[in-house]
């Protein structure tokens, strides 16, 4: 769901951006902080990024007979928690927009909104509302409701940019949803359904990894063995 | 690499500095942007197209398949503007194709001016000297970083998706689906081993927190510099001729 570089007029552009940039200075800062205490970070951090953005490059076979990209944003937001990803997914963004053309630099606050920010935080209030039910339902809910969150910001950034003649924001938010509803619902339930199978494996293979992310107890992992 | 930064390494622009370059490519972006779609997003297209493919030497086939996603992207939402949403329901918008080909062509403009400066600026001249114009250098060097890795992190998913495919891992929906959960998850496993092998090698080596990397000079260039506005100058004196035209 990138916006295209010049697909926003120049004044939403820039609103976007300004709404982006607290989340942004607040990741910044936790970023900053986590790095003072422990410097030894800075590489797993460089890893974690490399990772969001090899995530968001899968191709997932879609519901609709085409083939899609996942947002990743869901799983980032369980794995490293919203803040880091308003980073991570900025930084990701920014090289998607400069090493692939998906997104743009003018529309980077507008897509750093919706995919950075807006998704991880509700994807991750879905997974810790979810988690009491278990650790593959809350990560299904965290994906699902991250990209499907991502979509309906962006179809809400486009109406506010392109209302409706006649019907206005609300006319244009239905024709936008309408639209991107075909490809974008399946497509969350993709999200979802990889993103349990991906979560699935690194307990077994990565439980000293999640443990450290705080995404497992150490108690489950003694249970488990 | 990715065909972008390739064409960025290989660009005969690639000793100017990226300034000049953000300089000329935002001109262009700024045309593309500010001025009336007709015509001044259709000459801003055509200007940048003739400055990325004659003089920044851009391959015409990396310019059109990087060029390709967001002008498909673009192109899906185009069919919005062709409706109306009212009392009555759903109606054929009046000024629909217009408003249509306007945001295309502004688009359009606008993505060839961002492949202008990304194919002819490679991210690692770029990320350093970001730190030059406010941004905190934690965050400027954790992107250096992912920069960095990105590239082994995208090797190792390409080999690890050849060895499924050669495992019949794509042979069903099914099957797809395990191998990509599998592709996933190692490809997390391998990372995070390799940036965990980095720290101890660092460690080792008395790392004690800054990453301190050799930047390459590049001389900001006084003929390129004054040339960089020129485009952008052409830009918009060819979209009002053409708008006073009868």
């Amino acid at each position: 769901m990138h916006i295209a570089e010049g697909h926003l007029p120049l004044s939403h552009a820039v609103a976007w951006s300004v709404a982006a940039a607290p989340f942004l200075v607040h990741g910044a800062v936790t970023l900053n902080r986590r790095l003072k205490d422990s410097p030894e970070d800075r590489l797993l951090l460089g890893a974690s990024g490399a990772f969001c953005f090899v995530l968001s490059a899968l191709k997932i076979p879609s519901v609709t007979g085409s083939s899609s990209h996942p947002t990743g944003t869901g799983l980032g937001a369980v794995l490293f928690r919203p803040p880091a990803m308003a980073v991570l997914g900025t930084v990701t963004l920014l090289f998607q927009a400069l090493l692939l053309a998906h997104g743009g630099l003018t529309t980077l606050g507008a897509n750093v909104f919706s995919m950075a920010i807006a998704g991880p935080w509700a994807g991750f209030a879905a997974y810790l509302s979810m988690r009491r039910f278990g650790l593959l339902p809350a990560v299904f809910a965290g994906a699902f409701v991250a990209d499907l969150t991502t979509y309906c910001v962006t179809s809400v950034q486009l109406a506010l940019a392109f209302p409706d003649a006649e019907s206005g924001v609300a006319g244009a938010l239905a024709k936008f949803g309408g639209i991107f509803a075909v490809t974008q619902i399946p497509l969350a339930v993709s999200e979802g359904l990889l993103t349990v199978l991906l979560v699935r494996l690194l307990r077994t293979s990565a439980a000293a990894d999640l443990i450290r992310l705080g995404v497992l107890r150490p108690a489950r992992t003694e249970a488990a063995a | 690499m990715l065909a972008i930064d390739a064409a960025a390494y290989r660009s005969p622009w690639r000793r100017h500095h990226p300034a000049a370059k953000a300089l000329l490519a935002g001109g262009l972006l700024g045309c593309a942007l500010t001025l009336p779609p007709w015509p001044g997003a259709v000459v801003t297209a055509l200007v940048t197209a003739a400055v990325a493919v004659c003089w920044a030497r851009i391959p015409v086939r990396t310019l059109v398949r990087a060029a390709r996603t967001p002008l498909g992207f673009a192109l899906t939402g185009s069919p919005a503007f062709l409706i109306t949403v009212g009392a009555d329901g759903i109606a054929w918008a009046d000024d629909g194709p217009r408003r249509a080909g306007e945001v295309l062509a502004r688009c359009t403009a606008a993505v060839l001016c961002q492949l202008l400066f990304a194919g002819t600026t490679p991210l690692a001249d770029t990320l350093p000297r970001l730190v030059r114009i406010g941004v905190p250098p934690a965050l400027v060097e954790v992107a250096a970083l992912i920069y960095r890795m990105l590239f082994v992190v995208l090797d190792t998913a390409r080999r690890i998706r050849d060895a499924q495919a050669g495992r019949l891992g794509t042979r069903s929906l099914r099957a797809t689906w395990r191998s990509l959960g599998g592709l996933g998850s190692a490809v997390f496993v391998r990372s995070f081993d390799r940036a965990r092998r980095l720290e101890a090698g660092l460690a080792g080596r008395g790392h004690a927190g800054a990453l301190t990397v050799l930047v390459e000079p590049i001389p900001l260039r006084t003929p390129f510099l004054l040339a960089a506005p020129m485009p952008a100058a052409l830009a918009a004196g060819l979209a009002l001729a053409v708008e006073r035209l009868p």
